[in-house]
């Protein structure tokens, strides 16, 4: 598997990109990230290797964060290992995939 | 393999880099071994998280057994808590009712083919096994 650390940052207005491995140990960071931004939004999980539930979480509070508001969350190039655990935890029809 | 490892949640950077090298001493395919991951990765953070008293470090012991991988953490000295009846979430309700709690154990159970709890003189041990199908 690819060991790549965490990373997190703004690609384009509108557009975040993040890579490596989003465990428990970065979902703070990323939350952190992710918190100031009240605008539709597309996650960009092109370099993303791997997602647990914490990571699942931060996309979560993030997703109701934003709907609260009126804007969207969109997740774009998630890779299939991500996507299954999206299935599995029942979140690939909660969130928008491209 | 066997290691322990500090009850904290910064030590998933450690665990990974053991995972790896089991991973490549045992030849598991990669898209087996993301799972291993994952089911370590939840197991370990819910042993933390639930004893936040406890001192001792966790093990986590890893082999291949034909055409499984099997593996089990044992957190030493403290309570009784069996993951294996811990209510399901309900991962098809609408996202307003649910709760990011409780996911971690969900995908243990979907990620394995058996999972086992054992508590013993104030030693917990959840063992799982996960088969070598893509």
């Amino acid at each position: 598997m690819n060991k790549d650390p965490f990373a997190i940052r703004l690609e384009s207005k509108g557009v975040v990109r993040l890579s490596g491995r989003l465990d428990a140990s970065q979902a703070d960071m990323a939350k952190a990230f992710l918190e100031p931004f009240s605008e539709p939004l597309v996650l960009d999980f092109t370099d993303l290797d791997y997602i647990s539930s914490a990571g699942l979480s931060v996309l979560m509070i993030t997703l109701k964060r934003l709907e609260s508001s009126g804007h969207t969350l969109r997740l774009r190039n998630v890779r299939d290992r991500i996507q299954n655990v999206l299935r599995y935890a029942g979140l690939d029809a909660v969130f928008t995939i491209e | 393999m066997e290691h322990s490892f500090a009850r904290r949640i910064d030590s998933l950077d450690d665990i990974f880099e053991f995972l790896t090298r089991a991973g490549d001493s045992m030849g598991v395919p990669t898209a087996v071994w993301f799972s291993v991951n994952l089911v370590v990765e939840e197991l370990f953070t819910n042993m933390v998280r639930h004893d936040r008293e406890g001192s001792q470090d966790i093990s986590l012991r890893i082999n291949r057994e034909g055409d499984c991988v099997k593996l089990s953490l044992t957190d030493f000295d403290v309570d009784d808590f069996d993951i294996t009846r811990v209510p399901e979430v309900n991962t098809a309700a609408p996202l307003e009712e649910r709760r990011p709690g409780g996911l971690g154990l969900h995908l243990v159970r979907r990620m394995t083919d058996d999972l086992s709890y054992h508590y013993e003189n104030r030693k917990r041990t959840v063992t799982a096994s996960l088969k070598l199908h893509e």
